[in-house]
């Protein structure tokens, strides 16, 4: 129906092949694909190791951290709010499990610690949803009262595990199954599950409704509110599990290592094209987002540029994508009426 | 007479040390970041430990959470109640001039402890107390020429960019390395952040793009076992590795002979040698304007005569 729409806006062009309409509607549908493409094409005529099996592996697995919690912020997204504690919640979720581990064993630890993560996601859950507090207030509260909360939980000191090798902790970081890195099959593992439960499930189309239309979705008896609650509650169980990943990775925890997660989690979610707004997205658009993110910032580095490099050039890049999908959405530039 | 002159003597010197013990030195400290992480949690420690231990001296000790305008405010405050000297750890060696130039003109002596401040303040400071980072970073170039035996090829993971400690650190390594032994050449610098985490992602980059490097330099021990966890799972245990600021992940890879040297900087020397660096100055004696404490060298061959980071 938006194809129509061009159409007629847009006069048709002599040129047989290449024709304005084909071009945006090619950008409209494959254009973050197509910016991919492009990238890794570039990177590996500049770097030889670019495109090895070796980087390709390393680079899945760089990225399976943010990734693992991207997927979740993408639900929350889509049902029209924002988290940003998960950078915080990502810290304390990790000094929790690499502090228990020594103290009660890797087991427990992560029960634990999942159960807190769930905890803290109710919160968020209940303040968003049942409270109908704004989310970006709620969150931003969230991502210092978190910190701080971990800050007074180990009172500023590092936690290590102190037997590195003989603990099966080490399996969700380290290991490998059939070639693969462990850490890229949860967030790949994550990312299709909850794919499958955003598009064939009742409670996935709920999401979208709550998201896009909230006045429609509660006069066709969409909860709004037990809807915004689970979707926290999914976001808290993914920064868990990232933060199983990089506890077992790193083997121990700084206070605020997940510092920033925030940001560039929402830059992969951004760049995926999940819209700010709520009410459309897909988490396989935002599993491409994260990994261009990994790929720019890998490539990057292989060529020798500087760390501020990276994040010139990876916001540049977020910019201009949200821009091109704006653009190709009303069919110029610049929007007329200015 | 003579013997009248002598006895009024005793006396009034006497009269003078009653008056010290009776008035404390007042003491007032506002510090960075404390609870951030280990070293700044270890050192208010130190420094609450050892005002406690000294008769002379009262302690007010504050922390300014890593907010400059508060840090601000504290220092206000600290002149207004009329301590006697105040030390700083500044959140921005830059912004906090003014505010220390007010306690100079007030006439309360400031000390800068750990972290430099901007050097249009150094004339409203008394003295600094700290680590000296630029031989911090030679100590490091020189165990690395030591354990290449003066040639080969190295990757440096600095701290986080624009922060004094990891500029100098770096520039001191650099310089040394280049003077002392040449044939060491720096293929790459990345920072790390002092995120260890970070550090593992920046080696296993390095370790990609690069088949033959000999050694490590990272400017702390936290990023050095980060890049020491990418090496080991990569299966190259050949590098050699060499860290700054010891930390307890450190000293026990360092037992076991995967890390090979670092620079033992303690949190307790630096909060002992503030607080006495700035009692000298309040008691009117002699310190030198950079007032450094010892951060010896420590490699598995010495490791022995050192305490385990407590952080």
């Amino acid at each position: 129906m938006a194809k129509t729409d061009v159409e007629l806006a847009v006069p048709v062009r002599r040129d047989p092949w290449i024709t304005r309409d084909k071009v945006v509607h090619l950008l409209q549908t494959k254009g973050l694909l197509i910016a991919f493409a492009l990238f890794l094409v570039a990177f590996s005529l500049a770097s030889d190791r670019f495109a090895s099996v070796d980087n390709i592996s390393t680079v899945l697995r760089q990225v399976a951290i943010v990734g693992t919690i991207a997927v979740g912020v993408t639900i929350v997204v889509i049902g029209g709010n924002l988290d940003l504690s998960v950078g915080s919640l990502l810290s304390f979720s990790t000094v929790l499990v690499v502090d228990l581990h020594d103290k009660i064993g890797p087991g427990p630890a992560i029960l634990i610690m999942f159960a807190a993560a769930l905890a803290v996601g109710c919160v968020n859950g209940l303040l968003v949803g049942f409270a109908r507090l704004n989310s970006l207030i709620v969150t931003l509260g969230m991502l210092s009262a978190i910190q701080g909360l971990t800050l007074i939980y180990s009172g500023g000191q590092n936690v290590d595990i102190a037997d590195q090798e003989g603990t099966w902790f080490a399996f969700f970081g380290r290991d490998f199954l059939l070639g693969v890195a462990v850490p890229t099959w949860i967030f790949l593992g994550l990312a299709v599950i909850l794919h499958v439960v955003l598009t064939r499930t009742t409670f996935g189309r709920k999401v979208f409704a709550v998201g896009g239309n909230p006045t429609a979705a509660a006069f066709s008896g969409v909860r709004r509110a037990r809807v915004v609650f689970s979707t926290y509650l999914i976001s808290a169980f993914c920064t868990a599990c990232a933060a199983v990943i990089l506890g077992s990775r790193v083997m121990g925890s700084q206070n605020n290592v997940g510092q920033g997660y925030e940001l560039v989690v929402l830059a992969g979610v951004i760049l995926g094209g999940t819209s700010l707004l709520g009410g459309s997205g897909s988490i396989p658009k935002t599993v491409v987002g994260v990994l261009i993110l990994g790929f720019i910032q890998n490539g990057l580095l292989l060529l020798g540029y500087p760390y501020y490099a990276q994040w010139l050039v990876t916001w540049v890049v977020i910019i201009l994508a949200v821009w091109l999908d704006v653009a190709s959405k009303r069919g110029r530039l610049f929007t007329t009426t200015s | 007479m003579k013997r009248a002159l002598i006895t009024s003597l005793v006396g009034s010197v006497a009269l003078v040390g009653a008056a010290a013990a009776q008035e404390p030195i007042r003491i007032g400290i506002t510090q960075n970041n404390v609870g951030v992480d280990s070293y700044q949690t270890t050192y208010e420690k130190a420094f609450i430990e050892a005002a406690e231990a000294d008769p002379q001296v009262e302690a007010v000790v504050l922390d300014a959470g890593g907010d400059v305008a508060r840090q601000i405010g504290q220092m206000q405050d600290l002149i207004q109640q009329g301590v006697d000297a105040i030390i700083i750890w500044p959140t921005n060696g830059q912004a906090v001039v003014p505010v220390v130039r007010q306690a100079h003109q007030a006439g309360i002596p400031v000390v800068v402890t750990n972290s430099q401040i901007a050097e249009a303040g150094f004339d409203f400071i008394a003295s600094f107390s700290g680590p000296d980072n630029i031989t911090q970073g030679r100590y490091a170039a020189e165990m690395m020429c030591d354990a290449l035996d003066d040639a080969g090829r190295v990757v440096q993971i600095a701290g986080q960019p624009g922060y004094t400690t990891a500029i100098e650190r770096q520039k001191g390594f650099e310089d040394a390395l280049a003077e002392q032994c040449p044939d060491v050449e720096i293929v790459e610098t990345q920072p790390g952040d002092w995120n260890r985490e970070k550090a593992q992602r920046v080696m296993e980059n390095f370790l990609t793009k690069y088949d033959d490097i000999d050694g490590v330099y990272s400017g702390d021990d936290n990023m050095g076992v980060g890049a020491l966890n990418a090496a080991k799972a990569a299966g190259r245990d050949d590098l050699v590795f060499i860290g700054a600021t010891n930390f307890a992940v450190g000293y026990e890879a360092m037992g076991r002979g995967e890390y090979w040297g670092s620079v033992y900087q303690s949190p307790v020397e630096d909060a002992r040698n503030a607080l006495a660096t700035a009692k000298a100055v309040v008691m009117g004696e002699e310190v030198p304007f950079l007032n450094y404490f010892d951060t010896p060298k420590i490699t598995q061959d010495n490791m022995g005569e050192f305490d385990k980071p407590v952080f």
